[in-house]
């Protein structure tokens, strides 16, 4: 009894994490989908792509953020997806830290001389932070635990 | 890691393939059918960005920026935030950060004519700031205003006059 008690909370963990991340992907890629010039503008004020990528990655990488949101939403391809999204979490937040760690305000693409510190660089990371926790929690449990044969859900 | 069995690992880059694939065909259909289509290779260059939509380009030199400064022909805007105007502003300018543009505006501007020349500046090569504020500054009747690019740090490494506080 005891032992389906810890079943049900870890299935409901897992299928809460799978589908609140999905819902944070596809929430992210939309409004990217319809303003990808102003999602360029970001990208460039990130300061890190060369040139020649900047748009290529406004136009594909929102597709990228809906394609695998929606499948974790829906359950479907988790190994695929949960792989796709670490990378993804973990390239942002690697930004947001080398830009942070450079004082670059990314919100006007500006250099702040260090007076300015903005509070919402710090939102951002956390934010970030716990999108990567979730990540990796279900990766361990698509790739470690399934593949032990602990469970079997993808 | 070899506790991860490799049927995983096979699976996964199948999964990541098809993915790959249908962002591909996702993105160029998207992108061919859309209104507003985006090249997909563009001149991001910093220059490219002080060139107003109706093709106008607001950038100045430092060598006629300094040129003007010297002989007091025109005065200079710091569109970054007022703290860091006190840290240090090029000699003479008025504060106006750009984020409070319509709040400081009136008392920004007080006294200065709309056929001054201005020069607006900010800090970083790709600060949009002084753009953006030189824009606004269009928009409100002023119709000679330029941008002097990366303007505070080009300055202070040229040596030339700066001051602190409340200028």
């Amino acid at each position: 009894m005891k032992e389906e008690i810890r079943q049900n909370i870890s299935m409901t963990l897992y299928h809460g994490a799978r589908i609140v991340l999905g819902i944070v992907f596809v929430y992210a890629s939309y409004d990217k989908i319809l303003h990808p010039a102003a999602f360029a503008k970001i990208i460039y004020n990130y300061q890190i792509l060369p040139d020649e990528l900047i748009n290529l990655s406004a136009i594909f990488l929102p597709w990228l953020e809906l394609s695998i949101g929606f499948l974790l939403v829906i359950g479907v391809w988790l190994p695929g997806s949960v792989f796709i999204g670490n990378i993804l979490l973990i390239i942002f937040f690697c930004a947001l830290v080398y830009n942070k760690a450079r004082g670059l305000d990314i919100g006007c693409g500006c250099f702040s001389t260090g007076e300015g510190e903005t509070p919402e660089s710090n939102l951002y990371l956390l934010r970030d932070f716990s999108f990567i926790v979730i990540a990796v929690y279900l990766f361990i449990k698509v790739f470690i635990l399934n593949s032990l044969g602990l469970k079997r859900s993808s | 890691m070899t506790f991860i069995n490799s049927q995983i690992w096979t699976k996964t880059s199948r999964q990541v393939l098809f993915i790959a694939l249908i962002v591909l065909i996702a993105g160029f259909v998207s992108n061919r059918i859309r209104s507003d289509k985006m090249p997909f290779v563009e001149d991001w260059s910093a220059k490219s960005n002080l060139v107003t939509p109706s093709g106008e380009n607001l950038e100045i030199s430092l060598s006629e920026a300094t040129n003007l400064f010297n002989k007091g022909e025109t005065v200079f805007i710091d569109a970054r935030s007022r703290a860091e105007y006190d840290v240090g502003h090029i000699k003479g300018a008025k504060s106006l950060p750009y984020k409070e543009a319509d709040l400081k505006f009136v008392e920004a501007m007080a006294g200065i004519s709309e056929d001054s020349a201005l020069i607006t500046y900010c800090d970083g090569e790709t600060c949009e700031l002084s753009m953006e504020l030189a824009v606004f500054l269009g928009n409100a009747g002023y119709k000679n205003v330029k941008v002097l690019s990366n303007g505070w740090s080009v300055w202070k490494q040229n040596g030339l006059p700066v001051e602190t506080g409340k200028g």
